[in-house]
């Protein structure tokens, strides 16, 4: 039997095992070795720090401390605004003033009051979505088409140079229009998302219902797999090579590979809440956050960043080199060079940048023009 | 013995960070972890992908790991493990493969093709045993362990498994 089974051929085994070898190899480079240090005197550290917080809380000069902790929560030495981004591309940034493009020099511009928006694939243009109006622009402003659409929200664009394709969510469900606002269609009735598209040529779309996840190709309607357990999902964000879904759920989160079979879940503990993929590659960070704290890392568990606590979003630069933290406890962003971690870049008063009395949500990191 | 100390120094090196330990470790077990995933899932891009996430596994567990156990059998059981997870999910799926995933199908007349025929009629925890037994040459009780079944139940999966080969075959 052993001879019956040592010879069968196993298709592709050279290039798998090379494929993989690359993908190991990064992995490691990327781990971080775990101190073995006791384990008591952590044991006893975080009694000691969970007493003090009790009785802290439990007193009014205590709670005066807290409110004192509080305060001080963030990077210390950050800038008092956004001078520049550390690395080329153009921020996209919604706030309750609306949606605003940001330059690599810091330059902000308000495009109208818009709730959300999305970069087209190359950065040319802007999709932003209002109560009932879904509008293409250009980043300086103009507008280049509009569509009334009631309750429009979720814009998502995806594309080659040749032919793109918006796809986005209003009172009838998902749906789907061309680049240039012609030939918009229904997709997939009484959706409300999340969506995602998958990077690559083809039209190929994410999106959830409260108890499935399909892929669907967007120009045939066909389902290429669908996952039917309810898993509540909360968004979907594909690896940029298209290789990995990444379904995040209130309470775990599962990675599925591209014929849809899950190859990575979590238990609550350990469930990150946030994540982005990494440009150029298959890597995606996340955050999760235990006892107050947040820690954002590499998905295959290099530490980025932590901090006290929830962080919003994780967006990786155009070129894969840093990771924007956005972190609403201590108003900052965050910029965390992936490849050297003490090159830390924070930027403080964000909220206030953006004339937002909510802190504003970074929706896009796109292509340098 | 030479090749378990061998072993448990590149485990030691890899602990440590050496990459050439890691790929002494990769090298020497890749290829029966990705056969074994490939016989029980029967698609080769799934073993690929099992394969690889197990070794990621690995390596994400590597500090933790106890050098006084092989390391072999450690990653083969994780491999084995996922392999029938993605068999079972496929089956309950009916699964429709994306038409752009080429390294999912089976060669039809690839060799061993008759044996590999015969493996796919069996029902995933069935191929497991087999594969366990004899690719990765674990042991009765080692297969209950990893598997979290009693022993009777390998003893008695592995005798429907090969009489329904022997008779395939």
């Amino acid at each position: 039997m052993r001879r019956e089974l040592e010879q069968i051929d196993v298709p592709g085994e050279h290039d798998a095992r090379e494929r993989t070898w690359s993908v190991v190899q990064s992995a490691f480079d990327e781990r971080e070795p775990t101190p073995q240090a006791s384990h008591w005197p952590r044991v006893a550290a975080v009694a000691i720090a969970l007493s003090a917080v009790l009785a802290a809380a439990l007193s009014p000069p205590g709670r005066a401390v807290l409110d004192e902790i509080r305060e001080v929560v963030g990077v210390e030495r950050a800038q008092p605004a956004l001078f520049s981004l550390p690395a080329p591309g153009q921020l996209l940034v919604a706030s309750d003033a609306g949606v605003w493009v940001v330059q690599e020099d810091g330059s902000k511009r308000l495009l109208g009051p818009y709730r959300e928006a999305s970069w087209s694939p190359f950065g040319r243009y802007v999709v932003a979505a209002r109560q009932n109006e879904l509008a293409a622009l250009e980043p300086d402003g103009d507008v280049r088409w509009t569509l009334a659409r009631p309750g429009v929200r979720s814009p998502r664009w995806t594309g080659t140079e040749a032919d793109t394709r918006i796809a986005y969510v209003d009172r009838t469900g998902l749906r789907v229009v061309a680049g240039d606002g012609s030939d918009d269609r229904l997709l997939a009735a009484g959706v409300r998302g999340p969506i995602a598209w998958r990077p690559g040529a083809r039209f190929l779309l994410a999106y959830a219902t409260p108890r499935a996840v399909r892929v669907v190709d967007s120009e045939t309607g066909r389902t290429l797999w669908q996952v039917t357990r309810p898993v509540g999902p909360v968004d979907l964000e594909w690896s940029s090579d298209g290789s990995l879904l990444l379904v995040l759920a209130t309470r775990h989160i599962r990675l599925y590979g591209v014929r849809g079979y899950i190859f990575e879940k979590t238990s609550p503990k350990t469930a990150p809440y946030v994540a982005g993929a990494r440009p150029r590659s298959g890597q995606i960070a996340a955050a999760l956050s235990h006892a107050g704290q947040s820690k954002a890392y590499i998905f295959s568990g290099r530490t980025l960043f932590n901090g006290t606590g929830v962080f919003q979003e994780l967006l990786w630069s155009p070129g894969g080199r840093w990771v924007l933290v956005t972190w609403p406890t201590a108003d900052q962003w965050v910029f965390v060079d992936a490849e050297r971690r003490d090159q830390i870049r924070a930027v403080s008063n964000i909220s206030e940048q953006f004339r937002s009395r909510s802190f504003p949500q970074v929706q896009g990191w796109c292509c340098a023009p | 013995m030479r090749a378990e100390r061998d072993e448990r120094a590149h485990v030691r090196g890899a602990q440590r960070g050496s990459a050439s330990d890691l790929e002494a470790l990769f090298r020497t077990h890749w290829p029966r972890a990705f056969r074994a995933a490939y016989l029980v899932t029967h698609d080769a891009g799934a073993a690929e992908d099992i394969a690889q996430e197990s070794f990621l596994a690995a390596i994400r567990a590597l500090d933790r790991f106890d050098r006084r156990r092989p390391f072999g059998p450690w990653l083969h059981r994780i491999v084995v493990n996922r392999a029938i997870d993605w068999t079972r999910a496929r089956h309950l799926r009916g699964e429709v493969e994306l038409l752009d995933s080429s390294a999912s199908s089976d060669p039809p007349d690839a060799s061993g093709g008759e044996t590999l025929a015969a493996l796919a009629r069996l029902s995933p925890e069935h191929r497991a045993v087999v594969v366990m037994r004899y690719v990765l040459e674990f042991t009765p009780g080692e297969i209950a362990e990893a598997l979290d079944v009693p022993r009777g139940t390998v003893n008695s999966r592995l005798r429907r498994g090969l009489d329904a080969l022997g008779d395939a075959l």
